[in-house]
């Protein structure tokens, strides 16, 4: 009977383990194709919020470089998902997706310090305007200025009686 | 010695060209100068980062590595992907004037992130696994492509005229649209001719 109780106990425990397997090891095919089409398209949404960035004046070097990084975790994601590792897959996938929304946030932040500069352009048509002003009135003055001295040195000049 | 006429000249164009050096900054703000033509480039490398040496005689076993180049001329930041296919002789090429891809599956892809003017170089290194040959025909069953072994199960057929049994690798450049919120093939592949022989 206690034989029999064993058998019993060690078949229920190998039952518990085969069953929690898939649960602990834990990924499907289906998960990791979930993940690498969730990184993909976190991807192309970072892609956009660069595009943006740069369009409102910003150095988006710093972003194309850690997009690169994203992609290449993407890529690696993939062959992972290829060779039947699908755990490794989504874990590579969930890295690079969060690569990208790091990329998205703050690609937000030097949008909006390109917007805040650009915002400031009336200063420059300011400058420009108020120091062509000024430009323009010295000259004038100094023109005047040298108007009168000419007249000066020519009025002042002695006729000469030549011959 | 100059007239007052001519000293008025002198201060006109002194004026003159103090105004148009004050508005450049003001100017530039507004004029855009015209940017020259947009495209964007890819091409392939042998081994030696040279356009020679590229692998053609192939086999099971052994490994084969080129370069792959984009370049970004866009005046802007782009995504490309980078899609390598595998054809025999009797599949279809992409149509690079109807702008239409490969219908093949995609083996690979690279995903690359440039800037204006930018140009990005990755390794594309390959090799053949379960290759057999039957009567005029070969099987070529696994390619490793980088670290990624993939079922290819691809057939060519024995070429009479050239004397081999070959396939060629296509590298096509796909460009995201923001637009429209996907890639679309740009009109670019480059291809590598491969002549698959037996193992001695």
């Amino acid at each position: 009977m206690r034989y029999w109780a064993k058998v019993a106990t060690f078949v229920a425990i190998v039952a518990c383990l085969l069953f929690s397997l898939p649960h602990v090891s834990g990924v499907s095919a289906q998960d990791a194709v979930t993940a690498i089409a969730a990184a993909d398209h976190a991807l192309q949404a970072a892609f956009v919020s660069v595009s943006d960035t740069e369009r409102a004046g910003a150095n988006v070097s710093g972003l194309i470089a850690r997009l690169n990084e994203a992609g290449s975790v993407l890529t690696s994601a993939r062959a992972a998902s290829d060779a039947g590792n699908y755990s490794d897959a989504a874990s590579l996938a969930a890295f690079s997706d969060g690569l990208a929304d790091g990329v998205v946030a703050d690609a937000g932040v030097l949008k909006k310090n390109a917007v805040d500069q650009a915002a400031g352009w009336w200063m420059t048509v300011l400058f420009s305007v108020a120091g062509c002003a000024v430009f323009v009135t010295v000259l004038f003055l100094v023109w005047r200025w040298f108007e009168r001295f000419h007249a000066n040195r020519l009025s002042g000049r002695r006729p000469e009686v030549v011959g | 010695m100059w007239s007052l006429a001519d000293y008025r000249y002198v201060f006109m164009a002194v004026g003159l060209i103090g105004v148009i050096l004050l508005s450049v900054p003001s100017t530039l703000l507004v004029v855009r100068l015209p940017s020259g033509e947009q495209f964007s480039e890819l091409y392939v490398l042998g081994p030696e980062h040279m356009a020679e040496g590229y692998p053609f005689n192939v086999s099971a076993g052994w490994n084969y590595s080129v370069y792959l180049d984009v370049r970004d001329d866009l005046g802007s930041v782009a995504y490309y992907e980078v899609v390598l296919k595998l054809r025999n002789s009797s599949e279809a090429l992409p149509n690079d004037t109807s702008g239409v891809a490969s219908p093949l599956p995609v083996l690979y892809r690279y995903e690359v992130f440039l800037e204006d003017g930018q140009t990005w170089e990755g390794t594309l290194n390959f090799s053949f696994s379960n290759v057999v040959f039957g009567k005029d025909v070969s099987l070529v069953s696994l390619m490793r492509v980088n670290a990624d072994w993939v079922a290819v199960n691809k057939t060519a057929a024995w070429d009479n005229e050239n004397k081999g049994y070959f396939l060629q690798l296509v590298m096509e450049l796909w460009l995201y649209n923001t637009a429209n919120g996907g890639f679309s093939f740009n009109d670019r592949y480059v291809s590598l001719w491969l002549n698959m022989t037996a193992n001695y």
